[in-house]
C-alpha cells in the first residue's frame, strides 16, 4: 500500500503539465510580406526562466544580417559572425542593450553580446549603414517569428491564459489575451 | 501704309511665328513612376501629360502615393542607411534611399505642321513640314527616401531649319513634409514650373499648344506691349522659373504656394531670367469643393471607378510681382529709333477655376497685368519718361473624355494688349487626341488667329513615352 502510494505521488509530481502549440497567422498590412513579426508570451505566472547556456547566432554575409529579426530569451548571448571578406561592425543605439559597440572584425571571427534585459535592440553596422537587424529579448521562452506568409508556431506553451504580444520592425505592436488549451490558434493583424 | 497698320502686320506676323516656332512644348508624362509602382500611365494621367485628380495628388504629395505603403512600391529602393540611424543623428548621417532602377524616362514627339500666315506684303505663306522628330525629352524623376523628391527634364529640340536647341527645362529637388502635419509644408528648389500655374501650365495640358496669351505676351514696347514675345523680349509670366517655393495642402482641400524667383528678363519666351539685384515673388491660394482631396483624401467622398471623373469645383487666386530695374530690353519707336526699356514694377493678378462634371473638365484663368515702363536713352541710359501700362488676358478650355482613348479639347484665348492701337488677340485651339496605347498618343490640333482667317496651324502630332 505504502509502495503504491509512493508510486502514485511520484507519477503526479513528474507528469508533464498539459501543453500545446500556440499557432496562427499575423497579417502585416502595408509592408511587402508578413515576415519578421515576433509573437511571444509576456509572462507565465509564478515562473521565471533562467538564461540559456546555448548561444544564438547572427551571421553577416553578403552585407546582410541574417536573420533580420532574432527573438531570444532575456539573458541569451548572441554571437555575431562575420562571413564576409570585408570588415564588419555591430553596434546598437538602444539603451536597453547598453548601446554596445563590438568594434570591427574580419571574416570568420565572432564577437558576442549578452542581452541582459527585456529589449528591442536595433543592430547596425557603421561600416555599411544600410545593414540593419533586430534582437528582441523577451521574458519567456515562448516566442516565434513569422514567415513571409505570416504563419507562426510556438510549441509547448503550458495551458493557461496569457498576454500575447506581437512586435514588428515597421508596424505598430499589438497584444491580446489568449487562453491556451492544447493546440490553440490566435490570429493578429498589425499596421502602421 | 501708315504706322499703325505696319505695327499691326508686324504683330500678326509675330503671333504666327510664335505659333509655328514656339510650339515645342515640354512633355510631362514620366514613365519612371510606371516602373516604380508597376502601374499604368492612366493611374495618374487622363491623357498624358494631363493629370487626373489622383495624379494631381500624387504630384502635390512629392511623388508619393496618398497614404503610400511599402508594398505599393514594386521596385525595391536601394537603402542608403538603416532606419534606426534616424535616432543617431547627428552622430550619423540621416538614412535615406535611392530608386531601385535608374529613374529615367524618354518622351519623343513627331509632328507634321501645316501652317498658314501673311507676310509683310499681305501675301499668304504656307508651310507643310514633317518635323520628325520635333523634340525628345529625357526625364529623371523619383524620390530620395521619405522627405525628398526630384524632377529633371532635358530637352533636345530640332528646329524647322534643321538646327537644334537643348535646354535643361526642369532641375529641382523637393523637400516633402520636413515638419508639421503631412502635406502642409513642402519646399521646391531649382528651375521649375511654379505651382503658381498648377493645372494650366503647358506641362499639365492635354493640348500640344500652351496658353500663349498668359505665358508669352511681351509687355515691353514703346507704347506698351503689342503681342507675343520674340527673342530677347520680356514675358507676362515666366513659364518656368529659377525659384525657391513653399507649398502645401491644408485640411485636404486648401492649396497654397508662395515663391521667390529670379526676375523676368530678355531671353525669349521659354524661361527668361534677368540678373539684377531684385527678386520676384508669387503666391496662390486655391480651395477645392467636392471630388478627391488635393492630397488624395477620399474620406466621405463617393468617387466613380472611372478615375478621370468627379464632380468638383476648384477656385483660386494668384499673383506675381517683380522689379526689373536695371534689366534692359532693346526696343524701337515707330520710326525705328532704338531705345532701352526697363519694366520697373510688374504685377499680375489672376483668378483660376476648374470645374469637373463627369467626363467634362472646364477650366480657365483671367489675368490682369500692370507694368511700370521706364524709357531710357539707348546709349546713356538716361531716363526719358516712365509710363504705366496694363493688359488683360484670359482663357477658357473644355476637355472632354468621349471614351478613355478618345478625348477632345477646345480653348479660347483673349488678350487685350497694353498698346491701345493694337486690337485684342483672340485665338482658338481645338484638339482631338487618341490614345493608341497608354503611352502612345496621336493628336490633331487646329490653332487659329480669330482676327485673320489665313493665320492658322494644323498640327498632326505623334508622341510616345517609355
Amino acid at each position: 500500500m505504502k509502495r503504491a502510494l509512493c508510486i502514485a505521488l511520484f507519477t503526479l509530481m513528474t507528469a508533464p503539465l498539459s501543453a500545446g502549440d500556440l499557432h496562427g497567422k499575423v497579417a502585416c498590412k502595408g509592408v511587402r510580406d508578413s515576415s519578421d513579426a515576433v509573437v511571444y508570451v509576456t509572462a507565465v505566472a509564478g515562473k521565471t526562466f533562467p538564461a540559456p547556456k546555448e548561444h544564438e547566432k547572427i551571421d553577416q554575409a553578403n552585407l546582410v544580417f541574417s536573420p533580420h529579426v532574432l527573438p531570444v530569451l532575456v539573458g541569451t548571448t548572441v554571437d555575431f559572425l562575420n562571413s564576409d571578406a570585408v570588415l564588419h561592425n555591430v553596434f546598437s543605439p538602444d539603451a536597453c542593450a547598453e548601446k554596445f559597440n563590438l568594434g570591427t572584425w574580419p571574416k570568420g571571427q565572432i564577437r558576442s553580446y549578452q542581452f541582459k534585459k527585456e529589449c528591442v535592440a536595433a543592430l547596425l553596422c557603421k561600416v555599411h549603414p544600410e545593414m540593419e537587424a533586430f534582437v528582441v529579448a523577451v521574458p519567456t521562452p515562448y516566442f516565434a517569428v513569422t514567415k513571409a506568409d505570416g504563419n507562426y508556431r510556438i510549441p509547448d506553451v503550458p495551458d493557461g491564459t496569457y498576454t500575447v504580444k506581437v512586435w514588428h520592425p515597421k508596424l505598430r505592436a499589438t497584444q491580446k489575451s489568449v487562453t491556451v488549451s492544447g493546440a490553440t490558434a490566435a490570429e493578429f493583424e498589425i499596421a502602421k | 501704309m501708315n504706322t499703325s497698320i505696319r505695327r499691326l502686320q508686324g504683330v500678326l506676323l509675330c503671333l504666327v511665328t510664335g505659333l509655328i516656332l514656339g510650339d515645342a512644348k515640354p512633355a510631362g508624362a514620366v514613365p519612371a513612376f510606371s516602373r516604380k509602382y508597376q502601374t499604368s500611365c492612366q493611374t495618374c494621367h487622363t491623357i498624358f501629360p494631363k493629370l487626373n485628380p489622383f495624379g494631381q495628388a500624387f504630384r502635390l504629395n512629392g511623388y508619393h502615393m496618398p497614404k503610400e505603403t511599402e508594398e505599393q512600391i514594386k521596385q525595391k529602393p536601394v537603402s542608403l542607411g538603416a532606419e534606426a540611424y534616424e535616432r543617431m543623428w547627428p552622430e550619423m548621417v540621416w538614412p535615406s534611399d535611392l530608386p531601385g532602377n535608374v529613374p529615367f524616362a524618354l518622351n519623343t514627339k513627331m509632328a507634321n505642321i501645316y501652317s498658314s500666315s501673311l507676310d509683310d506684303t499681305g501675301h499668304q505663306v504656307v508651310h507643310n513640314d514633317f518635323q520628325f522628330p520635333q523634340e525628345a525629352n529625357l526625364f529623371a524623376a523619383g524620390t530620395l527616401g521619405k522627405n525628398f523628391g526630384f524632377f529633371g527634364e532635358f530637352t533636345w529640340e530640332e528646329r524647322p531649319d534643321g538646327g537644334s536647341d537643348t535646354e535643361i527645362e526642369h532641375a529641382r529637388i523637393d523637400v516633402i513634409s520636413p515638419f508639421g502635419p503631412e502635406h502642409l509644408v513642402n519646399f521646391r528648389i531649382g528651375k521649375l514650373a511654379p505651382n503658381l500655374y498648377d493645372g494650366f501650365q503647358e506641362m499639365w495640358l492635354m493640348t500640344d499648344n500652351g496658353v500663349d496669351t498668359l505665358f508669352t505676351y511681351n509687355p515691353i514696347g514703346f507704347h506698351g506691349g503689342t503681342g507675343l514675345a520674340e527673342e530677347d523680349a520680356g514675358v507676362s509670366l515666366p513659364s518656368r522659373a529659377r525659384a525657391i517655393e513653399m507649398y502645401g495642402v491644408a485640411a485636404h482641400r486648401l492649396f497654397y504656394t508662395i515663391g521667390v524667383a529670379s526676375p523676368i528678363g530678355p531671353g525669349g519666351p521659354n524661361g527668361t531670367f534677368g540678373s539684377n539685384s531684385q527678386k520676384d515673388f508669387y503666391a496662390r491660394v486655391d480651395y477645392k469643393i467636392g471630388g478627391m482631396g488635393l492630397d488624395g483624401d477620399t474620406t466621405g467622398v463617393q468617387l466613380p471607378p472611372e478615375n478621370w471623373r468627379e464632380k468638383s469645383l476648384r477656385i483660386g487666386v494668384l499673383g506675381y510681382t517683380g522689379n526689373g530695374k536695371d534689366v534692359n530690353f532693346d526696343i524701337a519707336d515707330d520710326e525705328g529709333t532704338p531705345f532701352k526699356m526697363q519694366d520697373r514694377r510688374y504685377n499680375r493678378y489672376g483668378v483660376f477655376a476648374s470645374w469637373y462634371f463627369g467626363d467634362l473638365n472646364v477650366f480657365g484663368v483671367a489675368l490682369h497685368g500692370t507694368d511700370k515702363l521706364a524709357l531710357l536713352d539707348d546709349e546713356t541710359l538716361e531716363q526719358i519718361n516712365e509710363t504705366r501700362r496694363s493688359y488683360d488676358a484670359w482663357f477658357a478650355q473644355a476637355d472632354y473624355v468621349i471614351r478613355p482613348p478618345f478625348q477632345v479639347s477646345v480653348r479660347y484665348e483673349n488678350l487685350r494688349v497694353a498698346d491701345p492701337t493694337i486690337p485684342s488677340i483672340r485665338t482658338l485651339n481645338a484638339n482631338l487626341s487618341v490614345l493608341i496605347r497608354a503611352n502612345i498618343k496621336a493628336m490633331l490640333e487646329y490653332h487659329r488667329d480669330l482676327r485673320q482667317s489665313q493665320n492658322y496651324t494644323l498640327a498632326t502630332v505623334l508622341r510616345f513615352a517609355l
